[in-house]
């Protein structure tokens, strides 16, 4: 039964931020009322820490899945995909106010292939929206109307190519929808509200979007305090999370494909903005109001050294892990500046 | 009065009047009598954040702040940012017009769209050719700098 539902999962933003709760709590009362949905509340995706009913129950789901947080759907998605919620990305129509005004949407030219999540995709798709888009649930309900019939119609027609083939469905126990919780029925009776909802403690660590990720291994040269690793494929991971230091996006900044994101960071590019598409993202002029002028890669090493000193550790400045692109980058500075010049006229309407 | 100067940004040309005082911060200076002047945006800081729509001050009238001592902080249509004091000395006045509704900003950043006045001297301010050098010097940088956040 519930496998072919589709589940709705809304993150809730840490803190206490009134405006954000009470979209939150409007579209939670809109949800409930919609018929054929599983809608669950969940702490802030980004903390969920292994242990954590919010995580274990995001792990139970195995249908379609439609998440509701305040992150960039891409950041959201590749989120996901590390702690196992694994799918197809689902393709949501919903458009941010401000993107209207500009030329093309989406995608630029398409980037280099990154490696891809790690092994078989499952059979089933995952939708994120962003929930800073709208500061009212209508065209959140819309969206999620949308996608309920268009994961319903995916369904029906697989069962109807499969209807031959496949066994009939074993229903265990009594299929019960009890009062407050998810409508899981008894597979998802353990995911009491309470216990889905214990706050988790803040976090932070990079998320990697493996479909711009080359395993270029920069990161891992990078990164002075072990928070990457390579797995038994040698593909790139983030393997002690804990280890990374809070507000530091500094392995970002000289990841050259854009693969890496820390979600809560407080500019776009680094929280997991759509990659190339400029419309409706907003750069973050601090340093060129604050008089100072840093490249990414000085003000990466400037980040490092700070967590390195406040780990009591000396400070390396560039002379350690610094990407080999350096060099090149000497090569063919013209072409960038000339595309650049380009987005500049771009952002004048 | 001398011509204003021109900062060509790609096919945009922000323009430098010639009477005014400029900070590396990219705002301008128009010297007052007093020892206490406005300040405002230039047009290439406007051009780069485009529409504002949220300004916030931090400090109240009659502060004494420092060189570069954040003071705000501004939401606009392309960009966030922190903002800072482009000299230091004490907070005069905020132009009420412009927290009230920040367009005048856009509309006439030389003039109505001015943002505080502060009462100090300008030392390391700059004339309008040395801003317009300081421009040229750092505009690939910025370049970078910009186009390191579009993610591009």
């Amino acid at each position: 039964m519930s496998r072919n539902r589709l589940t709705i999962v809304l993150s809730q933003a840490p803190g206490k931020h009134p405006a954000k709760r009470s979209l939150e709590e409007s579209l939670a009362a809109n949800l409930i009322m919609e018929p054929g949905l599983d809608v669950s509340i969940v702490p802030n995706l980004y903390d969920l820490g292994p242990d954590h009913t919010g995580r274990m129950y995001l792990e139970g789901i195995s249908g379609d899945l439609l998440v509701l947080t305040w992150h960039f759907p891409r950041a959201a998605f590749w989120l996901l995909d590390r702690i196992g919620v694994r799918g197809h990305e689902g393709l949501t129509q919903i458009k941010p106010p401000q993107t209207d005004d500009d030329e093309e949407e989406g995608e630029s030219a398409a980037p280099k292939q990154g490696i891809g999540s790690a092994g078989e995709l499952p059979d089933r798709h995952i939708y994120c929206l962003d929930l800073r888009d709208f500061n009212t649930p209508d065209p959140y309900l819309a969206e999620v109307r949308r996608i309920a019939l268009e994961s319903r119609e995916r369904t029906e027609g697989k069962l109807a190519a499969n209807a031959n083939s496949i066994a009939p469905l074993l229903q265990i126990g009594v299929q019960t929808v009890p009062v407050g919780t998810n409508g899981h029925g008894s597979l998802m009776k353990a995911f009491t509200p309470e216990l889905l909802l214990t706050p988790p403690d803040r976090r932070w660590y990079p998320v990697i979007d493996y479909s711009r990720c080359t395993n270029c291994l920069e990161c891992l040269d990078f990164c002075l305090f072990g928070v990457y690793g390579v797995d038994s494929m040698e593909r790139i991971l983030v393997e002690t999370q804990d280890s990374c230091k809070k507000g530091c996006p500094a392995c970002s900044r000289v990841c050259p494909e854009q693969a890496i994101m820390f979600p809560e960071y407080k500019t776009a590019a680094i929280a997991g903005a759509p990659v190339g598409a400029i419309s409706g993202l907003k750069i973050d002029l601090t340093r060129l109001f604050g008089g100072e002028v840093k490249d990414a890669m000085s003000q990466a090493v400037e980040e490092r050294d700070r967590e390195l000193v406040a780990d009591g550790r000396t400070a390396v400045g560039m002379s350690v892990g610094l990407p080999k692109r350096q060099g090149e980058k000497q090569a063919g500075p013209r072409d960038d500046l000339d595309k650049l010049m380009d987005d500049l006229d771009a952002l004048e309407l | 009065m001398s011509e204003p100067l021109q900062f060509d940004m790609g096919k945009f040309a922000a323009v430098l009047p010639a009477d005014l005082r400029y900070c590396r911060n990219h705002m301008w200076c128009r010297p007052g009598t007093a020892g206490t002047h406005p300040f405002g945006f230039t047009s290439y800081a406007i051009r780069l954040m485009q529409d504002v729509y949220f300004l916030d001050w931090s400090v109240s009238p009659g502060a004494v702040v420092a060189l570069k001592q954040q003071i705000g902080n501004i939401e606009t249509s392309k960009a966030v940012s922190d903002l800072f004091t482009p000299i230091a000395g004490i907070v005069a006045e905020f132009n009420a017009e412009v927290l009230r509704d920040p367009s005048a900003i856009n509309v006439d950043g030389y003039g109505r769209g001015w943002l505080f006045e502060l009462t100090g001297t300008l030392d390391g301010t700059m004339d309008v050719q040395g801003y317009l050098d300081f421009l040229t010097a750092n505009w690939d940088q910025t370049q970078r700098i910009i186009k390191g956040q579009m993610g591009d």
